[in-house]
């Protein structure tokens, strides 16, 4: 008696059960996996090879589409990033040239206001900041650097920047003392970036090397601020005042930022 | 006989291909196990229903696919199950109740 199909498909459904059943409860499964990996090991290393090259290859290509494109962008990117950067840098400038000046309490001491030098005229000993009568300030406020030295005072005042004439300036005098002593004279802008101390009395012991700093007379400025030091003393016979070549204290190629007393 | 090793061998190389070389390719989108699957539609879908050669296609792809891909719950012979159900569908259901144009 031949079996019907319907037997037939029912016989082979119970044993594909069966198989499934035998292969999940025991390890056998994992003995055919073994051994087909085994056996197919040496043919996926292959194609995995072609495969790894191949896609590679077109992943490459399609990079190269990509490559212009991005390189522009990077180039834009450098580019911010720099412009950044330099922001940056300046900031840091600012802050440190700030906390010299908090360090040195001159916050405390004086009202300040910090500026840029946007322009330096070494032969007619002036300099150009970026602050004006709308920052607040004024003619003669005097300028300092973060160290406490003086540079000058403001000569002329624009809407958004002003012009500080030099204490090197011709015309320029002002009362000052040698650091320590009682010693005073008459500091005197001589131009191109000198100073000359005036009016010594005679019998008073100058030396080159001593620092000498603003006093309050005169009211120009205020009183510890460092001029310069002396570089040589001149003694006359026939003058009735001793006198001193200065070496101004600020460094004109170094000034950038500075700090204007606003009060004091 | 030869036809049943030849089919098995096909299955087991194109197995190998999609887990393999396949792999590294992508298309916006994983073929993963679909490829095999596909295959196996296809086979049954031209083949008369009289005929066998797609229910051993189903068998044995459903089986490397077991052996080769991820099985849910860990279990052998979901894929097998999955590929014969597919066969069939297409044989004897899709086949029977769906009237394909014969051009236009």
């Amino acid at each position: 008696m031949k079996p019907s199909p319907k037997f037939k498909i029912g016989v082979i459904v119970v044993l594909l059960i069966a198989v499934f059943i035998i292969l999940n409860l025991t390890d056998f499964s994992k003995e055919i996996k073994n051994l087909i990996f085994l056996i197919s090991q040496p043919i996926q290393k292959t194609f995995w090879k072609m495969g790894d090259e191949i896609s590679d290859f077109f992943e490459m290509v399609s990079e190269m589409r990509d490559l212009k494109k991005e390189n522009e962008e990077l180039k834009l990117k450098i580019q911010e990033l720099t412009a950044e950067n330099v922001a940056l840098k300046e900031r840091k400038k600012e802050n440190e040239i700030l906390r010299t000046a908090l360090e040195l309490g001159l916050q405390e001491e004086f009202k300040l206001e910090i500026c840029q030098v946007i322009g330096k005229d070494i032969s007619s000993d002036t300099i150009l900041i970026n602050e004006g009568f709308k920052d607040g300030l004024t003619k003669d406020l005097p300028v300092i650097t973060q160290q406490k030295i003086l540079v000058g005072r403001i000569s002329e005042v624009y809407k958004n920047f002003s012009k500080v004439q030099l204490i090197t300036q011709k015309d320029t005098s002002f009362d000052a003392k040698i650091l320590d002593t009682e010693i005073s004279g008459l500091i005197k802008g001589e131009g191109n970036l000198r100073l000359f101390l005036d009016l010594i009395p005679p019998e008073k012991e100058i030396k080159k090397g001593d620092v000498v700093i603003t006093t309050v007379l005169g009211g120009i400025f205020p009183r510890g601020l460092l001029v310069g030091e002396i570089e040589k003393v001149i003694k006359s016979d026939i003058e009735p005042w001793q006198q001193a070549k200065v070496k101004p204290a600020f460094n004109i190629e170094g000034l950038e930022t500075l700090f204007i007393i606003t009060e004091f | 006989m030869k036809k049943l090793i030849l089919i098995f061998l096909g299955f087991y190389l194109l197995t190998l291909i999609q887990t393999s070389f396949l792999i590294h390719f992508n298309f916006g989108w994983q073929l993963g196990v679909f490829l095999i699957l596909i295959f196996v539609a296809f086979i049954n879908f031209f083949e008369s229903p009289s005929k066998k050669t797609g229910i051993y296609s189903a068998l044995f792809a459903g089986f490397f696919l077991d052996i080769f891909s991820t099985t849910p719950l860990n279990f052998f012979g979901f894929w097998i199950l999955i590929s014969i159900a597919i066969a069939s569908f297409i044989k004897f259901i899709f086949k029977k109740h769906v009237q394909v144009p014969k051009g236009v």
